[in-house]
């Protein structure tokens, strides 16, 4: 083997070694969520309800019904709108909000951080129907402690506010309790990346003369660019599927539906009824425009010259 | 390594059933029916009751029951599992399409029976029924619960009611008395919020539909009609549409502002209640002991919730738990024995002792409320009438796609009119009923 | 870190325990709920202390009956969980950085794709896949822990290949180089070399299997309906009522979950980050 024939090279043992290192994580995707993949857009096709999976009742294949009643939906397209400019919403503020704290959490000492990250683990950690409902209590109209203090403040506008009768209100209140329970995530994860960086790599920079902030921005950035990525597509994926937070702190969709994004417009038109039909094509049609959505992402990223897939 | 070589295995089989299916979606393996299932007259038979988080009085209350039934039968033993009421889609799913982790026979809410039933889930009790001596003192609006397209699927178990909650001491402060009629219920409401602004004259919500449905029943319009073989909303129809907006009237500044009201449930309402913020709200028997532990705890009375017609009492939702017997069951005859003994009049006796469920007999229903005056108003409201939900799988999708909450909402916040509101919410349940 | 300038720091540790009191006031509040009675929980005065704490929420939910045995499931679905998916996501994403071969590209995006689809689609044609899987290997199959070690591995395997990659696309090629030099074989560099190196990363990614195989409801009331074999979330949801939500059990039951993370947290951080990243940067 030469030197410069190192292991990134295309060679003939590379497929096999791959095949060898992949095999079990393959074993296990492709029997529990390949195949059950490929029965979901399978059912999407049929009238499929719990008497047709319990076989009480024969499968009718019915084409692109499912997907017909869903597109001549009104009300589908206007959730669908919503939830892209929800999702994009938290996508930002938590990347931003996680950013800048992994920044922050590397320039301070070991207290401070521990502290800051015990913090974040916990909003992380609290199952999402307690982190939603605490965030409902703080902000109840008559019983929160969010209007009493600002009545005290001297806000006496605010006595009886109600934070989820608004839309736009009630989306940036959802919106604050999911940045609050998933920035840590985006955090944790650039904190590991800035902490991965070789100690000399950043010493070099420094000792170049560059400012902290110089330093962040031309030797950390590029390093992390990958991770940042990941964490971006993670997001976009987690926050274009919520559904606790919207489906426990509108009550379910608002005042009249006001609030419903895709998973509970699903749950609303499809699950709860158990219309799995139904219920599998919203699911096929969420998964091809989060698929559309990343995959401009991974183009985008490729034109600035950053392969990562 | 046993456990990656079992993983191993189990992934490999995973492979070749999906192989070995080909091409249609999944299916469970026939159910089979009555005809063809043995009828054992031993062994275990499993059982499936609602845990509930202080489940000790009604777990000793069934192990009684259990040991009473093994007794009388050698050689059977009764096995309970207790399952948490917010699982119970996932569990009965699971049940129907794997029969043998099926139990034989499962208490569950009588808004789920149609959509079981639907499911061919649960075996038809009719004939059983007629030849139980008991049954002939079951409530019949409460019995109706417990029915599908005229057969009857299970046994009532016990019953859930709604009644006025209010607080005598404002009342007292305003000279007031317990409204007779609905229109008056709208008044009173209107009179206390004008003299005590900090108070909701009466808490209800735009998604509290069991409070609701009484103001449209006793406006003498109705969810539905059946014609022929279908459903047919009859909510835009001018009786039903008027009892709705009564209680959207509710739903205003003066009353119940939109604002903090269009979206409470009827959990969030009681708890307004309790919290001393409402002068009045509609709560069941089942909300006292949330109530009681609030400030308004001793301050407050229940009357039955008045109709239309003045000393009229509004027909209420009969809510409640019912007993049934699996289509799957291998033992089909001490399914329905077990059941008659522990949905029979010496159990819910037992079973409102240990954990307040009204019975669903009438004779019953009255003995206890000798005992116990707060039950009266509920007894009373029991005795005169309730309705129900119309008994199709269709109405669990009416119900999970809020098509009533949204119109009341949209009527409170005036986004639409009675009439527009009402018609989009009929158009969207005759969908649902077409479907 | 040396690089830092030092004179902002102190501005930096303020604003950072300040942020990390405004992101832990809602966990606070979580725990003062659980600990408030009944009629305190939601009042019209509320107040960000109580003068009468009280155990009983506490209480209710350790007194759920198998309350230690849903514990000592959730704890071990939740470890075997992080053990596999660690080792057999690094290895995928050792393969998916280090080596060249087609499809590779496709392999990445179907990784994501298997994330997009949502969960709750998929239970139905899992849970025929589960009962399958039983007839051949009972452990795996409904009712068991395994089911529910098999679906939650499915679920974070393709997250923590994704985040793996990035950590070992992160290390220079030359290291690779150099110990292809030194004559190392590339079993031995994968697990000596690379593993400690990307440790980090491990963190990340551990932690969040844990989560989602500690907090998951759905999987855990589909797959399991056998007493013996629940996890934790089961014995909150007893106290999720249509008609009255038990809110000061929930909060107490919640916080008695949140508490294992943490602790998991602190001792993932110590010995994978301090330790290994340590040992191989000094």
């Amino acid at each position: 083997m030469s030197a410069g024939d190192g292991m990134t090279t295309t060679r003939r043992g590379d497929a096999l070694a791959a095949a060898r290192y992949l095999a079990p994580a393959a074993l296990v995707l492709v029997g529990l969520l390949g195949y059950p993949m490929y029965q979901l857009v399978l059912i999407s096709f049929y009238d499929y309800g719990q008497e047709q999976a319990s076989a009480g009742a024969p499968l009718t294949f019915i084409g692109f019904d499912n997907y017909q009643r869903l597109f001549s939906e009104p009300q589908f397209w206007g959730v669908l709108g919503q939830t892209v400019a929800f999702a994009a919403a938290c996508v930002a503020g938590t990347l931003l909000v996680g950013g800048a704290l992994a920044v922050l959490a590397s320039r301070v000492r070991a207290v401070p951080r521990t502290l800051l990250f015990l913090a974040a683990l916990g909003a992380w950690a609290t199952p999402a129907v307690a982190g939603s409902t605490v965030w409902l209590f703080l902000f109840d109209a008559d019983l929160g402690l969010v209007n009493e203090v600002l009545v005290g403040l001297g806000i006496h506008d605010m006595a009886g506010y109600s934070w989820t009768y608004d839309k736009l209100v009630a989306f940036a209140l959802v919106a604050g309790e999911v940045i609050w329970c998933s920035f840590p995530f985006v955090m944790v994860t650039l904190y590991a990346g800035i902490r991965a960086i070789p100690a000399e790599v950043l010493e070099a920079a420094t000792l170049d003369g560059a400012s902290t902030w110089r330093a962040t921005r031309s030797v950390v950035l590029p390093l992390l660019r990958p991770l940042i990525a990941v964490a971006t597509i993670q997001s976009i994926i987690w926050d274009f599927k919520l559904f606790t937070q919207i489906y426990v702190m509108t009550g379910g969709g608002g005042v009249a539906g006001q609030n419903l994004v895709l998973n509970v417009y699903a749950y609303q038109q499809a699950f709860a009824a158990s219309d799995y039909g139904l219920g599998s094509a919203i699911g096929v049609v969420m998964t091809v425009v989060l698929l559309v959505v990343t995959l401009f992402y991974l183009r985008a990223l490729r034109r600035r010259g950053e392969e990562l897939a | 390594m046993r456990v990656g070589r079992g993983l191993v295995g189990a992934v490999a089989a995973v492979l070749g059933a999906a192989v070995a299916v080909g091409c249609a979606p999944v299916q469970s393996k026939p159910v089979g029916g009555a005809a063809n299932s043995p009828d054992h007259a031993t062994g275990t038979l499993r059982v499936w009751l609602f845990d509930e988080a202080n489940r000790a009085p009604k777990e000793a209350v069934v192990r009684e029951a259990a040991a009473e039934f093994e007794s009388a039968h050698p050689g059977v033993r009764v096995d309970v599992q207790y399952v948490q009421v917010d699982s119970r889609a996932e569990r009965f799913k699971a049940a129907f399409n794997d029969p043998r982790s099926a139990p034989d026979v499962a208490e569950f809410g009588n808004t789920d029976l149609a959509g079981y039933v639907a499911a061919g889930g649960f075996a038809d009790l009719g004939a059983d029924l007629a030849s139980w001596t008991e049954a002939r003192d079951l409530t019949p609006s409460v019995l109706d619960t417990a029915r599908v397209d005229g057969k009857t699927y299970a046994t009532p178990w016990y019953v859930g009611v709604r009644a006025l909650y209010y607080r005598t001491d404002v009342f007292e402060e305003l000279g007031l008395r317990p409204p007779r009629s609905a229109a008056e219920l709208v008044e009173t409401a209107r009179r206390i919020r004008e003299r005590r602004p900090d108070l909701y004259g009466i808490s209800v919500g735009g998604k509290y539909t069991y409070a609701m449905l009484p103001f449209l029943w006793s406006a003498g319009g109705d969810l539905a009609r059946r014609d022929g073989a279908n459903w047919v909303s009859t909510v835009d129809q001018e009786p039903a549409r008027a009892g709705i907006s009564r209680y959207a009237e509710l739903l205003r500044d003066d009353v119940c502002p939109p604002a903090q009201c269009a979206q409470m449930t009827g959990s969030s309402s009681v708890q307004a209640f309790a919290a001393g913020k409402a002068a009045m709200t509609v709560g069941g028997d089942f909300n006292r002991k949330a109530v009681d532990a609030g400030v308004a705890a001793g301050k407050y009375a229940v009357v039955p919730l008045p109709g239309e017609r003045e000393g009229s009492v509004a027909p209420a939702f009969a809510g409640g738990n019912l007993l049934g017997v699996l289509r799957g069951t291998e033992r089909r005859t001490l399914a329905v024995a077990f059941t008659k003994l522990l949905a029979g009049k010496k159990y819910q006796r037992k079973m409102f002792e240990a954990m307040g469920n009204l019975p669903t007999f009438t004779d019953l229903q009255r003995e206890v409320a000798e005992g116990q005056p707060f039950q009266r108003p509920f007894v009373d409201t029991l005795a005169a009438g309730t309705r129900f939900v119309p008994a199709t799988p269709a109405w669990a999708k009416i119900d999970a796609q809020a098509v009533l909450p949204t119109a009341v909402q949209e009527i409170a916040t005036g986004a639409k009119t009675a009439p527009e509101a009402t018609r989009a919410a009929a158009e969207r349940m005759n969908a649902a009923f077409r479907s | 870190m040396r690089w830092l300038r030092r004179p902002g720091r102190a501005a930096a540790e303020v604003l950072t325990v300040v942020i990390a009191g405004v992101v832990a006031f809602p966990l606070y509040w979580m725990v003062l709920t659980a600990l408030k009675p009944e009629g305190e929980v939601l009042s019209a005065n509320p107040r960000p202390w109580t003068l009468a704490p009280t155990w009983d929420n506490f209480h209710r939910v350790l007194t759920v009956s198998g309350f230690g045995r849903f514990f000592l499931n959730s704890v071990v679905v939740a470890l075997v969980v992080v053990a596999l998916s660690l080792v057999l996501s690094f290895l995928a994403a050792v393969a998916l950085t280090r080596f060249r071969f087609r499809g590779r590209t496709v392999l990445l995006v179907m990784l994501l794709v298997a994330q997009m689809v949502p969960v709750e689609a998929l239970t139905i044609p899992l849970f025929f896949v589960m009962r399958i899987v039983g007839e051949t290997a009972p452990v795996f199959g409904v009712n068991h822990l395994g089911s529910l070690v098999l679906v939650h591995l499915a679920f974070s395997l393709p997250f923590a290949v994704w985040m793996l990659r990035g950590f070992v696309a992160a290390v220079p090629v030359e290291l690779e180089e150099a110990a292809a030099l030194d004559g190392a074989s590339r079993f031995r560099f994968t697990w000596q070399v690379l593993f400690p190196i990307v440790a980090p990363g491990l963190v990340a990614s551990s932690v969040l299997s844990f989560i989602h195989a500690w907090n998951d409801f759905l999987f855990a009331k589909t797959f399991v309906t056998v007493e013996e074999s629940q996890t934790l979330p089961l014995a909150i949801l007893v106290f999720f009522k249509p008609d009255q939500n038990d809110w000061g059990a929930i909060m107490a039951g919640s916080t008695l979950m949140t508490i294992p993370v943490l602790v998991f947290f602190v001792l993932v951080q110590r010995r994978l980050v301090s330790g290994l990243a340590g040992a191989v940067k000094g």
